[in-house]
C-alpha cells in the first residue's frame, strides 16, 4: 500500500509540470501584458515600467521566466500581484476560503438529500415517488446553474414584494447576494457565523442541485443492481428485515463509489461553484479569477490555476486510496 | 458546469459496456432457446425498435427537431432583425406586448391586435411606466415583407418575408425587450443558431481528436500510449471551467497572434469558430480515454486477431475493424456530451466571453442582459426567458442520449 502511494505520488510530478507548463504557455499568448497597459498611464514614468519589468523578470525569454516562476513556486512563493503589489498568496487565500465554505455546505446538502432519494427510488422502483425523483433529477441535470440562481433570485424578490405589507418577511427569507450583511462587523462571532450560513444557503443549494441529480441517478442504478443480486435473496431467505437488507446489505456496497468520490470533491471545494458565485456575487474564486484575467494580473491567474490543479490531482489520488480502504475487493500491488 | 468537464463517469461505463457486450455474446451462445420462426431482424432494425419504444427519448428527439427548425427559420419566424432597435423613441426594457383578442367596442372576439405603447416615468420612484395608447388599433399582420431587414436562411436563401408583424409606430415584443430595446423573442430565435450548433460542432472537434489520439494510443501502446495519455492527464488536471475561461478570453483578445492572423478584430463568425475549437480542445480527453480503453480490450478479441492472421495491415485492422466496433458507444457518449458543450457555450457567453452582443445572439448572452449593473430582476423578469430554451435543449439531448444508450445496450432489451 505504502509503495503504491509513493509510486502514485511520483507519477503526479510529470503531470503537474506539464499542467503548469501548459498554463504558463497559455498565459504568454497575449503579447501585451499588464505593464504595457500601465505604460499608457500619464503619471507613470518609463523608468518605473522598466524597473518593474526587470523586477518581474518580464524582460527574460519565456523559458527563463518559467524556470524562475517554477523555482519560486517550489519555495511556496506564487509571485506578486501586479495590480495590488501584494503576494499572490495573500490575494487568493480569502476567496479560496469563501469558495470552500460554499462547497462544504453544498456537499453536505448533496449527501443529506441525494442518499435518501436514491434509496427510496431504488426500493420503490417505478412507483410515483420514483418517477418524481427521476423527473427532478432530469430537471437538476438540465438547468444551468447560473440560470437556476437567477430564477431563485427572482422568486425571492417576488415573494418579498408580495408579502411586504403582511408582516416582516424580509427577515425570514434568504439573502441572494454577497456573503455578509451590512452590519456584519458589529456582530458577535456566533452571529457572524449564522450571518454567513444564512447568505450561503441559496448559492449552495444551487450548486448542489446538479450534483444531486447525478448522484441520485447513479445511486438508484447501483441499488437496483445490488437489490436484485443473489446475496440479497439469501439475506431475505434467512429472514432479515427489509430495513436491514436495504441499509446494511444493499446500500453499503452501492455507496462505495461515492465514498471514494469524496476525494474527487476536493477541487469542487475550491473551484466548483463557478458561475453561481458570479451570479450571486459570492466573493469566491471564480469572480477573483475573472477579475484578474480582466486586469491581466497574470500571476494571480496562474496561482489560482496551479492551486486548483494541485488540489484536483491530490483529490484524484485520495479517491483512489479511499476506494482501496473502503472496498475490500480492491488490492493494490 | 465545471463538473461536466472534470469528472468522467463515462469511462467506467465504457468498461462495463465492453464486459456486457462480451457476456452478451456468451449468453447468445449458451442460452439460445428454440429456433425463432420467421425472418430475423437486422441489428439496425432491433435498435430502432427498441428506441421507438422509449417514449421520453422520442419526445425529446421531436422537441429537438422543432428547436433546430426554429433556429434554421429564425429569420422568418421572428418579427424583427437580429440587431434591430429604434434609437428614438427607445424601447428599453419593454415588458411583453399585450396582444388583444377582444374588440373593446363590440366586446367580441376579433383578429389579434396591439396598441402602441408610450413610455413615461413614475414621478416618485422614477421607474419606467408603459401605458397603452388605445386610440388606434394595430392589427397583427401575417406574412409581412420588411425590405429594410432582410435575412438569410442557412446562409444562402435571402428573403425579407416575416411570419408576423405590425405597422409602425406600434411594435410587437412577445417576450419584451432588453436594455437596448432589442426584441427578446427574435433574439432568442437567432440565439438558437449559435447555442444549438456550437455543441454539435464542438463534439465533432472532440471526436476527431479523441478518435485519432485515443485510437493511436490504444493500438500502438508503449511510448505513444504513454505520451498521449500524459497529455490527456495534463488537460484533465486543469479545472475545466478555468481552462475554458482562460483560453476563450485570451484567444479572443485582439492582441494575440492568432487574432492578428485573422485581422485585428475578430468577426463574430471567427469568434464562433474559436469557441467551437476551445470547447472541443477542453473536452476531447475523456473521449480519447474511452476509445483507448475500448481498443485495448478489442485488440485481443478473436476477430481482430483473425484479421491480423489473414494478413491485414495494422492500419487496416485499426480503421476497418477496431474503430467501427466503438461506433455504438461513441454515438451514445457523443449524444450525452452535447449538453455539456451547450452549457459550456452558454456559460462562456454568460460571462461575456462568447460571441459579441453587436452582431450575434446567444442564449447565454441574453441571460447576461439580466445581470447588467443597476438592474433588479423583479422589474424585468422577461429577461430570464432565454434560460428556458437552454434548459429544454439540454434536457432533450439528455433524454435522447439515454434512449439511445438503452437501445444499443443488449442487456436492456425489452
Amino acid at each position: 500500500m505504502l509503495v503504491y502511494i509513493i509510486r502514485r505520488f511520483f507519477q503526479l510530478i510529470p503531470t503537474f509540470i506539464g499542467a503548469t507548463m501548459l498554463a504558463f504557455l497559455i498565459s504568454q499568448l497575449v503579447p501585451g501584458d499588464f505593464l504595457t497597459r500601465k505604460a499608457l498611464e500619464p503619471n507613470v514614468r518609463p523608468e518605473t515600467i522598466e524597473r518593474m519589468r526587470a523586477q518581474f523578470g518580464l524582460d527574460q525569454p519565456m523559458a527563463v521566466q518559467y524556470v524562475r516562476w517554477m523555482r519560486n513556486l517550489l519555495q511556496g512563493n506564487l509571485g506578486q500581484s501586479f495590480v495590488s503589489n501584494q503576494p499572490v498568496m495573500n490575494r487568493i487565500a480569502r476567496p479560496m476560503r469563501n469558495s470552500m465554505y460554499l462547497a462544504l455546505l453544498s456537499i453536505l446538502m448533496l449527501w443529506v438529500v441525494a442518499v435518501p432519494m436514491g434509496v427510496y427510488s431504488a426500493v420503490r422502483q417505478y412507483s410515483l415517488g420514483d418517477q418524481v425523483v427521476s423527473m427532478l433529477s432530469y430537471f437538476g441535470l438540465a438547468i444551468p446553474n447560473f440560470f437556476f440562481a437567477q430564477v431563485l433570485i427572482l422568486l425571492i424578490f417576488v415573494t418579498r414584494s408580495f408579502t411586504k405589507d403582511a408582516f416582516d418577511f424580509n427577515q425570514l427569507l434568504f439573502p441572494v447576494a454577497g456573503m455578509t450583511s451590512g452590519n456584519h462587523l458589529t456582530m458577535t462571532p456566533w452571529g457572524k457565523f449564522w450571518d454567513i450560513m444564512w447568505h450561503m444557503f441559496i448559492p449552495s443549494f444551487v450548486v448542489a442541485t446538479a450534483g444531486m441529480a447525478g448522484f441520485t441517478r447513479v445511486l438508484r442504478a447501483q441499488m437496483v443492481e445490488y437489490l436484485g443480486s443473489d446475496f440479497i435473496r439469501t439475506a431475505k431467505a434467512k429472514g432479515l428485515g427489509q430495513g436491514s437488507i436495504t441499509y446494511k446489505h444493499a446500500l453499503r456496497p452501492a455507496i462505495i463509489p461515492f465514498v471514494a468520490g469524496i476525494g474527487g470533491l476536493l477541487p469542487d471545494l475550491v473551484g466548483g461553484a463557478g458561475l453561481v458565485e458570479v451570479t450571486m456575487s459570492w466573493p469566491g474564486i471564480t469572480p477573483t479569477f475573472l477579475e484578474a484575467l480582466n486586469s491581466q494580473d497574470i500571476y494571480i491567474v496562474l496561482g489560482l490555476i496551479v492551486i486548483t490543479t494541485l488540489l484536483l490531482m491530490i483529490g484524484n489520488l485520495l479517491s483512489d486510496l479511499l476506494l482501496a480502504v473502503v472496498d475490500p475487493r480492491i488490492r493494490y500491488n | 458546469m465545471a463538473d461536466e468537464f472534470n469528472r468522467d463517469p463515462q469511462e467506467t461505463e465504457a468498461k462495463d459496456f465492453i464486459a456486457e457486450a462480451a457476456s452478451d455474446q456468451l449468453e447468445a451462445v449458451t442460452t439460445a432457446g428454440p429456433i425463432m420462426a420467421g425472418k430475423s431482424k437486422s441489428q439496425g432494425q432491433i435498435i430502432w425498435e427498441q428506441f421507438s419504444r422509449h417514449k421520453s427519448a422520442l419526445v425529446g428527439g421531436w422537441i429537438l427537431v422543432f428547436m433546430y427548425l426554429t433556429a434554421v427559420f429564425a429569420g422568418f419566424l421572428s418579427p424583427y432583425g437580429l440587431n434591430e432597435y429604434r434609437r428614438s423613441p427607445t424601447a428599453s426594457f419593454r415588458p411583453p406586448t399585450q396582444v388583444h383578442w377582444i374588440d373593446p367596442d363590440t366586446g367580441r372576439l376579433t383578429r389579434p391586435f396591439v396598441y402602441d405603447v408610450v413610455e413615461s416615468r413614475d414621478p416618485v420612484t422614477r421607474q419606467r411606466v408603459y401605458d397603452e395608447d388605445t386610440t388606434t388599433k394595430f392589427p397583427i399582420k401575417f406574412f409581412v415583407r420588411r425590405p429594410s431587414q432582410p435575412y438569410k436562411i442557412l446562409g444562402v436563401f435571402q428573403s425579407d418575408l416575416r411570419l408576423f408583424g405590425v405597422d409602425d409606430p406600434a411594435r410587437v415584443f412577445l417576450w419584451g425587450t432588453n436594455n437596448l430595446g432589442k426584441d427578446v423573442f427574435s433574439r432568442v430565435l437567432y440565439g438558437g443558431q449559435v447555442s444549438l450548433t456550437v455543441g454539435l460542432l464542438a463534439v465533432w472537434v472532440a471526436l476527431t481528436l479523441g478518435l485519432l489520439l485515443g485510437g493511436l494510443a490504444g493500438f500502438y501502446g508503449g511510448f505513444v500510449d504513454d505520451l498521449i495519455m500524459r497529455l490527456v492527464e495534463i488537460f484533465a488536471a486543469i479545472p475545466g471551467l478555468f481552462l475554458l475561461i482562460v483560453l476563450a478570453s485570451l484567444l479572443r483578445d485582439p492582441r494575440n497572434p492568432l487574432a492578428q492572423a485573422f485581422g485585428l478584430q475578430m468577426t463574430s463568425s471567427q469568434t464562433y469558430i474559436l469557441i467551437v475549437f476551445v470547447l472541443g480542445l477542453v473536452g476531447w480527453g475523456g473521449l480519447a480515454r474511452i476509445i483507448r480503453g475500448f481498443i485495448l480490450s478489442a485488440r485481443e478479441l478473436d476477430y481482430a486477431q483473425a484479421a491480423k492472421a489473414l494478413g491485414a495491415s495494422e492500419s487496416r485492422v485499426l480503421w476497418r475493424h477496431l474503430l467501427p466496433s466503438t461506433a455504438s458507444y461513441v454515438v451514445v457518449s457523443l449524444t450525452l456530451s452535447i449538453p455539456g458543450y451547450i452549457l459550456g457555450e452558454t456559460s462562456l457567453s454568460f460571462l461575456g466571453l462568447g460571441p459579441s452582443e453587436v452582431d450575434t445572439s446567444s442564449w447565454g448572452l441574453l441571460l447576461r442582459d439580466a445581470t447588467a449593473r443597476g438592474i433588479s430582476i423583479q422589474f424585468v423578469p422577461w429577461l430570464l426567458i432565454p434560460g428556458i430554451p437552454i434548459f429544454m435543449a439540454v434536457l432533450c439531448w439528455n433524454l435522447l442520449g439515454d434512449g439511445l444508450r438503452d437501445a444499443f445496450d443488449p442487456r436492456k432489451r425489452r
